[in-house]
């Protein structure tokens, strides 16, 4: 799908040269160490970086160049996996042959080189205005997870159960950090984003290889780096509360349940544990879904997923404030069966095909090619959906029944309005 | 079977109305793995008020209808069809709009089978009183869900604020107490008024074989039989131009509050090409007034009065529409006075010219291009623009013929004082520590 070309050590670019897009996606992915502090100063980082720099030295100045070049959309994002952090610029603008004019790539690698190369500094530090507005969004971004229930009780349960460990870090970093960063820190953080993260580059749409590996390295100037040691997973430990019930001002009850697994990414058995998600909570067609929403009418969502870097399945439901006990009981009776190998052949057949389906499906938009691409890159060289598809096809319903039975119910959480319901 | 080439776009598109009056649409994507199909029916929230198929007095029927009838169309007597979708390697789903029913799925293998699931489901209802109790829980967690969403709130109370009497100001769901006055009678009240073929667009996008696609959806639709196609009375209230309620708060769990002004359109009775011109400068005018490049922007950002939250929206349909426009924000009092400021001064003093112009153009065929590559947005779209007779490929030839004039004119019809209103959500007061 891709090919790849090494511009230095820990440098390489990935091209999807195709002409299924009307558009040229190019993602530039700058990958350090996770930690809570390098999460939020990276946030910051990427938020100042997108506002404007040397040459247009405005956010205006820059939006509108932008627009000039037919909307070419232009954003810089933080997120992570495992024990990475990452920090994306990704833009797409429109291929040059639908439009009437030539050169527009051209521009937007220039603008890229831009953003990355020359930001917007005074005495040697960021701008200072920018940087304490940017700082300022990045916290109440962080803040607004409160506004969404389902987001703040899932980050609730992962600051609970595992205080500390990368699992519960947030790709934006903490309120407290984030407050902690001056502009010095900052500065220091993105001499060391350029000069030492690791650096992978994509380009999806109708380009030359070539073409793109060309002008970074004449432009980009990205010297050798050490990639970064991927540190071992760390240990997930038992939290002390197995179960924890909090209140907030809501209607409607947010049932969050941590399971533990010993199989990760990394793990030979990771795709069997894909199946057994599938089985048992990923669909519509699943045993969750099934017995809890349609037979017993209890939920509109009642789902499971599977955070593979960690080996972590969590079960998350809507429901009424008073029905949690019922649930949970529910839920496990749902487990339990699994692990009785209770499949049926529909289920494991439903849960294989929907599995493709939602795997060739993302790889049909060019953010998906890159994603995947970026995730896979570590198990193999060029990742193709049968990687999956024929792993997936050699397992039993047996191999999901001893999957299940290593999960370990680790930490109950409820957020409710139960408590103000009963003052009132 | 018509078709029809966008030469520019490097797309065709392929047409037939079939004889029980269906629309269907095939569009191939090269290189595509996916097929994308929406089966819709022009039966929204808003339909609350009309004349049954057969009958000649009008009904009303209960708030969150429509939103019911489309999850109550996924059980049948043998089963559930998300497992029959699912069995076929198909990721389905559905949505309720203000005007829109959608049953939708996509498919990378058994394409055909897809497609034949789909329109079979959609065309065999089956509603039992027990089945529709049923649904009532499952429907009533979906609607405290989005009690307990700020920005759902926020959207439907800005909406709420602006129409007196047209039904779009009712909640797509209804509320838990509405909707335990449903029955199955009242399903196929509805069901047989809007769902017959010819109130129906089915769209094929992805990688599809026109011509065999046509002759499947032909053949499936000749086995069926259905009535004479019939004209639909659906009534609407009188609306008046100025909102129902200029100002109103709402106090709920926030960390930060939030503030909506909406505006109301005159002249919502538009359709076809005459509504894409509308529709298209209105756009251009609002995202030049309130867009990342405009001094308001710009302004309110500096100030802190807008966050990453910040946005703006302009919505028109047959007989309701809004612009919208907003942020969480510390101050909302001052963030809606400046917003209102701001129109007010562009109907003083129009502020934009061609050169103004031809950057947002090329911005929005940018955008529009962008859009071609999901299969999801050109389904969606282009049978929203088909029910308000437009055409979804006529989008850049509209917007090259735009003049600056064109965005005044449409921004005089969004603007006036008498049709503007704010919504805002603010934390509960904080109680005096005993």
């Amino acid at each position: 799908m891709f090919e790849t070309i090494r511009l230095a050590k820990g440098v390489n670019v990935h091209v999807n040269e195709t002409t299924q897009f009307k558009t040229v996606n190019i993602s530039i992915k700058f990958k350090d160490k996770l930690s809570k502090e390098k999460a939020s100063a990276r946030s910051i980082l990427a938020n100042v970086l997108q506002h404007s720099n040397e040459v247009y030295p405005s956010h205006t100045a820059l939006r509108m160049v932008l627009d000039d070049l037919y909307g070419t959309s232009l954003y810089m994002d933080s997120s992570k996996r495992g024990n990475e952090h990452i920090v994306s610029l990704n833009v797409e603008t429109v291929n040059d042959q639908y439009l009437s004019e030539e050169g527009v790539l051209e521009k937007v690698l220039n603008l890229m080189y831009l953003v990355l190369f020359k930001p917007n500094t005074e005495h040697g530090l960021f701008k200072e205005s920018i940087f304490l507005r940017e700082k300022n969004a990045v916290k109440e971004r962080i803040e607004s997870i409160f506004d969404d229930k389902t987001r703040y009780a899932q980050q609730r349960m992962m600051d609970l159960a595992l205080p500390e460990h990368p699992a519960s870090i947030p790709a934006n970093g903490s309120i407290g950090e984030v407050e902690k960063i001056t502009n010095e820190k900052l500065m220091e953080e993105y001499r060391t984003m350029i000069e030492s993260n690791e650096v992978e580059i994509y380009a999806v749409g109708d380009v030359k290889p070539e073409l793109i590996a060309d002008y970074i390295r004449n432009y980009f100037h990205f010297t050798d780096r050490e990639k970064p040691v991927a540190a071992p997973s760390m240990e997930l430990k038992k939290p002390s509360q197995p179960r924890v019930a909090e209140f907030e001002d809501m209607k409607q009850g947010k049932l969050h349940m941590a399971f533990f697994s010993p199989v990760t990414f990394r793990d030979e058995k990771f795709p069997v544990m894909q199946l057994l998600n599938g089985v048992f909570g990923g669909y519509a067609h699943s045993k969750l879904f099934v017995n809890i929403r349609e037979k017993e009418s209890m939920a509109y969502y009642v789902s499971s997923s599977y955070s593979s870097q960690f080996g972590l399945m969590f079960v998350l439901a809507g429901i009424d404030g008073k029905l949690e006990e019922k649930a949970v009981k529910l839920i496990l009776e749902q487990l339990e069966e699994v692990k009785k190998g209770n499949i049926t052949d529909v289920e494991f057949g439903q849960t294989k095909a929907l599995l493709t389906n939602q795997l060739t499906e993302a790889l049909d938009s060019a953010r998906g090619q890159i994603d995947i691409y970026d995730q896979y890159m570590e198990l193999t060289e060029d990742f193709e959906p049968d990687y999956l598809i024929s792993r997936w096809n050699k397992i039993t319903k047996e191999d999901i029944a001893d999957a299940a039975k290593q999960l370990s119910l680790e930490m109950t959480y409820f957020l409710s309005g139960k408590e103000s319901e009963i003052d009132a | 079977m018509h078709k029809v080439e966008f030469e520019q776009l490097d797309e065709t598109l392929y047409h037939e109305k079939l004889e029980n009056g269906l629309e269907v649409f095939i569009l191939p994507k090269k290189g595509f793995s996916k097929t994308f199909a929406t089966f819709t029916t022009k039966y929204g929230s808003i339909d609350n008020h009309f004349v049954p198929r057969g009958e000649k007095e009008a009904v009303k029927v209960p708030d969150g209808i429509a939103h019911f009838l489309e999850h109550k169309m996924f059980e049948k007597e043998e089963g559930d069809i998300f497992q029959q979708f699912s069995k076929q390697g198909a990721s389905a789903n559905a949505y309720t709009s203000f005007t829109r029913t959608a049953y939708l799925f996509s498919a990378t293998a058994q394409v055909n089978e897809n497609i034949e699931t789909l329109l079979d489901f959609v065309q065999e209802p089956y509603f039992t009183e027990q089945t529709v109790e049923k649904e009532k829980g499952i429907i009533a967690q979906e609607i405290t869900m989005y009690d307990d969403q700020p920005d759902w709130r926020l959207y439907f109370g800005i909406i709420e604020n602006m129409y007196k009497n047209h039904p779009v100001k009712i909640d797509i769901a209804g509320t838990v107490d509405s909707i335990q006055d449903i029955t199955a009678e009242h399903l196929y009240t509805c069901y047989n008024t809007f769902y017959h073929p010819s109130n129906m667009v089915l769209f094929v996008v992805g990688a599809v074989d026109p011509e065999g696609m046509m002759k499947l959806v032909k053949e499936n639709q000749g086995r069926k039989t259905f009535e004479d196609v019939e004209e639909i009375e659906r009534i609407f209230p009188e609306e008046p131009l100025e909102v129902a309620i200029k100002e109103r708060v709402l106090n709920m769990s926030v960390q930060k509050p939030k503030v909506f002004v909406g505006i109301k359109p005159e002249k919502m009775d538009l359709q076809g090409e005459e509504m894409l011109k509308h529709e298209l400068a209105a756009e251009l005018a609002f995202e030049l007034l309130f867009g990342r490049t405009s001094d308001f922007y710009h302004h309110a950002y500096e100030k802190n009065w807008i966050d990453e939250s910040y946005s703006f929206d302009y919505s028109l349909e047959n007989g309701f529409g809004y612009a919208i426009i907003g942020s969480d924000t510390a101050e909302p009092e001052t963030l809606a006075a400046e917003i209102k400021h701001t129109i007010a001064n562009a109907v003083e003093k129009w502020p934009f010219g061609q050169a103004d112009l031809d950057r947002m153009r090329r911005k929005k065929i940018g955008f529009f291009l962008r859009a071609l590559n999901s299969p999801e947005y050109i389904a969606n779209q282009f049978t929203r623009y088909t029910f308000n007779g437009m055409n979804l490929f006529d989008v850049v030839p509209t917007l090259e013929q735009i003049e600056v004039a064109d965005l005044q004119k449409a921004f005089s019809l969004v603007s006036a004082e008498s049709q503007q209103s704010v919504f805002s959500i603010l934390p509960p007061e904080k109680k005096e520590a005993q």
